[in-house]
């Protein structure tokens, strides 16, 4: 039968030998992309000086802006918990095809890792605004449309609780995620493409140069490898969770 | 060719078994009971059989259509009474049954529905709302929604919950009176009643079938003790 | 016996609420009363403001703030009468499409919506913008509030479907609704008050944003359009 074949994710099978060496490689790349942020990527130039100053051995004609290292971090985190999200209405489709109890569970787990990554997002995020645009707090499309991921993910688990039915509750949390991932990107365009007088649009345009990049791209390596290997972690601990209520419930029967 | 068949049907989540392994074929004309402890899968079992819930595993055949490949063609021969009445309270009896006529496409709606108002020895009360009726009488109308669409197998879900003793016996001799060779599927807690009623007899106790025989062969005592035994709790 | 058409499908069941409301008026008086209600403290919260701020440019959102809040209420409402006997398992016995179901239930949220708003919007207007001259170009708001209410009655029925059968459904309903049309909302909040103000370079805020917000309806609607079969059957 076509059922038999279908291949389900299962606690111990072979990802979960790459989770030591995922955590590791992404712990020393994320330390790494630390360092090198403040070592080797470049600062970035702020308000201009009245005159130039010598820091350091340096001439520099703007404030130096040691804010901008937060950068490093708030974009890959915010990239994974994106790309966390995929993978959970991802499962959730494949929930919807199969029925199968597993798939929920992966949904729900990749959720429960783009919660935690919103939520470095956020708080990154705002420091950011805080220490660049001396606000707490802007409506500004990335850190709104982020907001609103946060509280879709927030509003997703709070339906989980609420409903009783196992079955149901995998069916209604699989629209749910699926729903997200449709609705998030609307969200930034929108917030982003509407010229708006109200909520000023303050971004910083331009490429990135190749330091940053450099940067970047180690550190969102690291942060998906330490992603990868909590999301198995934690698939573990729930499959063995359900598995052993089974065993429970075998006991009583 | 059987009414209603099972062959192998499950109903499973993850690693509960509501229906584990379900078997049985019903002749037209049957009234299967299906008994069991609450949590037994009886209602799992009928609404797997009803269309509403999709079997994991096995198949269910109504009349020899699929109901995993077709459950459209299906629910054409399905008639349901629950213990809820599906009715929409605010409106009128008419109104309602006029509105699962034409959910159905019945030929003449307005016919149909006059006439089974009359069955039901309710045509006088046909403008009023469902709202205003008592239980018993909204059983009554739910039976012939049930019946709007002249479906060939009809379930029962616990309809007799919440009914009192006359509004039963009301109940029980309309059901006799729209039997014809319909075939009836029931689930309930009252083992006399239920036993009185059917030709065939099952037994569920976690899932699993524990027996299934018509009842000819079986003994209202002896069945009673197999009863007690298998299900243990819920005794007549 | 034939089997109706989808179309008839559709009537039949959008009669079928329609009849409903109009015999109880339920859902009709219960929003229109919170609509009233939530201008009173509008009246309370400009007591001290309303005379010297520019009402206009704040119209769109406050006028936004009523419609969402408002409208909460009423999908809220829209699958109690389902649940309650248990017709949905009725209609889903039924050999029909499962997505008939969300149409007609989405419709008649929008016709409902449509007419609270037929009646809070000039009310809106009456208590608050009265005291200045109008912008030639505020009719043009009836465009963001169409597009905007049938986004909302879209998300709101499939979600209400899903929290109908949930603890705590009216809470979980706003948890779910507000982050969800949280770009629509935005969209059409901008579009109303460019309608409003009506200054010269208005049509820039103004048509960008319904398109936007068109542009939502439309992928969001066949989002719940497909997903609908899987949540009503659950």
């Amino acid at each position: 039968m076509a059922k038999k074949k279908l291949k389900l994710p299962e606690a111990g099978q072979w990802p979960d030998k790459l989770v030591i060496p995922a955590l590791a490689v992404g712990a020393v790349l994320t330390t790494a992309g630390f360092l090198m942020a403040f070592l080797y990527a470049a600062p970035v130039n702020g308000a201009a000086l009245d005159s130039p100053k010598l820091v350091g051995d340096v001439m520099v004609t703007h404030q130096q802006l040691l804010s901008q290292k937060i950068f490093y971090f708030h974009m890959p985190v915010a990239i994974v918990s994106f790309i966390a999200l995929v993978f959970a209405a991802y499962y959730g489709i494949r929930f919807l095809m199969t029925r199968e109890q597993r798939f929920d569970t992966c949904s729900r787990v990749a959720m429960e890792i783009t919660l935690l990554f919103v939520i470095f997002t956020m708080v990154t995020g705002d420091l950011w605004t805080r220490f660049e645009w001396g606000v707490w707090w802007t409506w500004e499309p990335r850190l709104t449309t982020y907001l609103i991921l946060m509280l879709i993910v927030i509003a997703y688990f709070v339906l989980r609780n609420a409903v009783d039915d196992p079955e149901r509750r995998a069916t209604y949390a699989s629209v749910v995620s699926i729903i997200a991932l449709v609705d998030v990107p609307i969200c930034f365009m929108i917030t982003r493409l509407i010229p708006s007088s109200i909520h000023p649009v303050i971004t910083r345009e331009g490429g990135m140069a190749p330091d940053m990049a450099m940067t970047v791209v180690i550190v969102l390596v690291g942060m998906l490898l330490v992603a990868f290997a909590l999301y198995r972690l934690r698939f573990r601990q729930a499959r063995l969770d359900e598995r052993m209520q089974a065993l429970k419930d075998q006991l009583e029967d | 060719m059987n009414a209603v068949e099972a062959k192998h049907l499950s109903k499973a989540f993850g690693i509960r078994k509501a229906v584990d392994d379900v078997s049985f074929e019903l002749p037209e004309g049957a009234f299967l009971s299906i008994f069991g402890s609450n949590g037994a899968g009886k209602t799992t079992l009928l609404r797997v059989l009803s269309t509403l819930a999709r079997p994991s595993d096995g198949q269910a055949f109504i009349y020899g259509i699929d109901l995993k490949e077709d459950p459209d063609k299906a629910r054409e021969c399905i008639g349901m009474i629950s213990h809820a009445s599906m009715l929409y309270p605010d409106l009128t009896a008419e109104e309602n049954l006029l509105l699962y006529a034409e959910l159905y496409g019945v030929d003449d709606p307005k016919a149909r529905v006059s006439q089974l108002l009359d069955a039901v020895g309710l045509s006088h009360r046909r403008l009023d709302q469902v709202r205003t009726f008592s239980r018993g009488m909204t059983q009554r109308v739910s039976i012939a929604r049930a019946l709007v669409h002249d479906p060939r197998v009809v379930f029962l879900d616990e309809p007799y919950s919440g009914l009192d003793p006359h509004a039963v016996e009301i109940f029980d001799n309309l059901i006799e009176s729209v039997r014809g060779d319909r075939t009836f599927v029931m689930v309930s807690h009252d083992l006399a009643k239920g036993f009185g009623m059917c030709t065939h007899a099952l037994v569920m106790s976690r899932g699993r079938v524990v027996s299934f025989a018509p009842k000819d062969q079986l003994d209202y005592d002896e069945f009673a003790r197999l009863y007690r035994e298998t299900v243990g709790m819920g005794v007549a | 016996m034939a089997r109706p058409s989808t179309l008839s499908h559709f009537a039949t069941l959008l009669r079928k609420d329609l009849r409903q409301e109009f015999r109880t008026r339920e859902m009709l008086t219960s929003m229109g009363i919170y609509a009233l209600l939530v201008i009173i403290v509008y009246g309370a919260a400009l007591a001290l403001t309303a005379r010297g701020i520019d009402i206009a440019n704040m119209g769109g959102g406050l006028l936004w703030v009523l419609i969402v809040f408002t409208s909460l209420l009423g999908l809220g409402r829209s699958f109690a009468h389902e649940k309650e006997q248990g017709c949905m398992e009725g209609i889903m016995l039924v050999p029909l499409d499962r997505s008939v179901i969300f149409l007609a239930k989405a419709v008649s949220n929008i016709l409902f919506i449509l007419v609270v708003e037929v009646i809070a919007v000039p009310l809106f207007y009456f208590f608050f913008m009265t005291g200045q001259p109008v912008a030639p170009t505020l009719p043009a708001i009836i465009a963001p509030l169409l597009v905007g209410t049938i986004g909302m009655a879209g998300i709101g029925t499939i979600l209400s479907t899903i929290t109908m059968n949930t603890r705590s459904k009216d809470v979980l309903l706003a948890v779910l609704f507000i982050p969800l049309i949280y770009p629509l909302l935005y969209a059409c909040v901008t579009a109303t008050t460019a309608a409003i103000t009506g200054t010269e370079l208005w049509t820039d805020l103004f048509v960008m944003p319904l398109v936007l917000a068109c542009g939502y309806d439309v992928v969001m609607l066949l989002v719940c359009w497909v997903l609908y079969d899987f949540v009503v059957s659950a």
